[in-house]
């Protein structure tokens, strides 16, 4: 399985990864923005993203819009500090698969993505 | 701003803390206005708020601090990128999370990150400023909140 981290923190990206190791997944990719995560997914297809919504050059809702024009069935789990309920409900609406609000903890992470995977 | 709203930007802080280590409870201490001299540490993650409030939030700390915070994500830092990498995410997680109370219109930019005890920060013109003391295993931060 392979894994697309997306999120202008390098400290944040590396958490993700570091908690989301498993045999599971074979290959990580990171993007510190929308325009990079759009480039690399338009390569790589990836099996599963985590997509943060604040983020410099393309915001994380208009990267979730691309890369599902591309692939309408992208499993995608937004990770966010916008920890306000419509923000959540228009990801969702738009076709996320998941939200988690940041601050994350590694169980929670863990948790939110085996749901993911399971739908 | 009323002063009762800075209470979403208390509970924010104790949150993120709480995540990074719930066996350190972090200490806040009275908040208080200040109109000049922001209390700026070494380093200092900026929001800018538009929408709904306008203004800055920011979150201030020393190296020592930050540094524990990367050790408790189990993250090693080569150089000072990590830690203005990390007091940025901490700004940016207290301020989104505040969209908890003053919902989606409240809109908050990515970080900018100073270095230093003033850097280029000026208080927005009509703002009330709050200062928020913090203590985590011992070590100062401030939270400061200025919106209109």
């Amino acid at each position: 399985m392979t894994l697309l981290i997306v999120d202008d923190s390098s400290v944040v990206r590396r958490a993700i990864e570091r908690d989301l190791h498993s045999g599971d997944i074979t290959e990580v990719d990171q993007a510190q923005d929308g325009e990079e995560a759009v480039r690399l997914y338009q390569l790589k297809r990836h099996d599963v993203i985590t997509l943060d919504i604040t983020m410099p050059k393309m915001d994380g809702l208009t990267c979730l819009d691309k890369i599902l024009q591309i692939n309408p069935n992208a499993r995608i789990l937004i990770i966010s500090a916008l920890r306000d309920r419509a923000t959540a409900i228009d990801a969702i609406k738009r076709g996320a698969s998941g939200f988690l609000c940041k601050p994350i903890n590694p169980p929670e992470l863990r948790e939110a993505f085996e749901l993911m995977l399971s739908d | 701003m009323k002063d009762e709203d800075i209470q979403v930007f208390i509970n924010s802080a104790r949150r993120y803390f709480h995540s990074i280590d719930a066996s350190s409870p972090l200490v806040v201490e009275p908040p208080y206005v200040k109109e000049n001299s922001p209390p700026f540490l070494e380093y200092t993650g900026v929001i800018r708020i538009s929408g709904k409030a306008k203004g800055v939030v920011c979150f201030t700390a020393n190296n020592t601090l930050l540094r524990q915070i990367l050790a408790e994500l189990h993250d090693e830092p080569k150089d000072e990128s990590a830690i203005r990498d990390l007091v940025g995410e901490i700004a940016n997680t207290l301020s989104g999370n505040a969209r908890e109370q003053f919902g989606k219109e409240f809109l908050i930019t990515v970080p900018v990150i100073l270095h230093g005890q003033q850097g280029e920060f000026r208080f927005p013109a009509h703002s009330r400023n709050y200062v928020v003391p913090l203590n985590w295993r011992s070590q100062s931060a401030y939270l400061l909140v200025c919106l209109e």
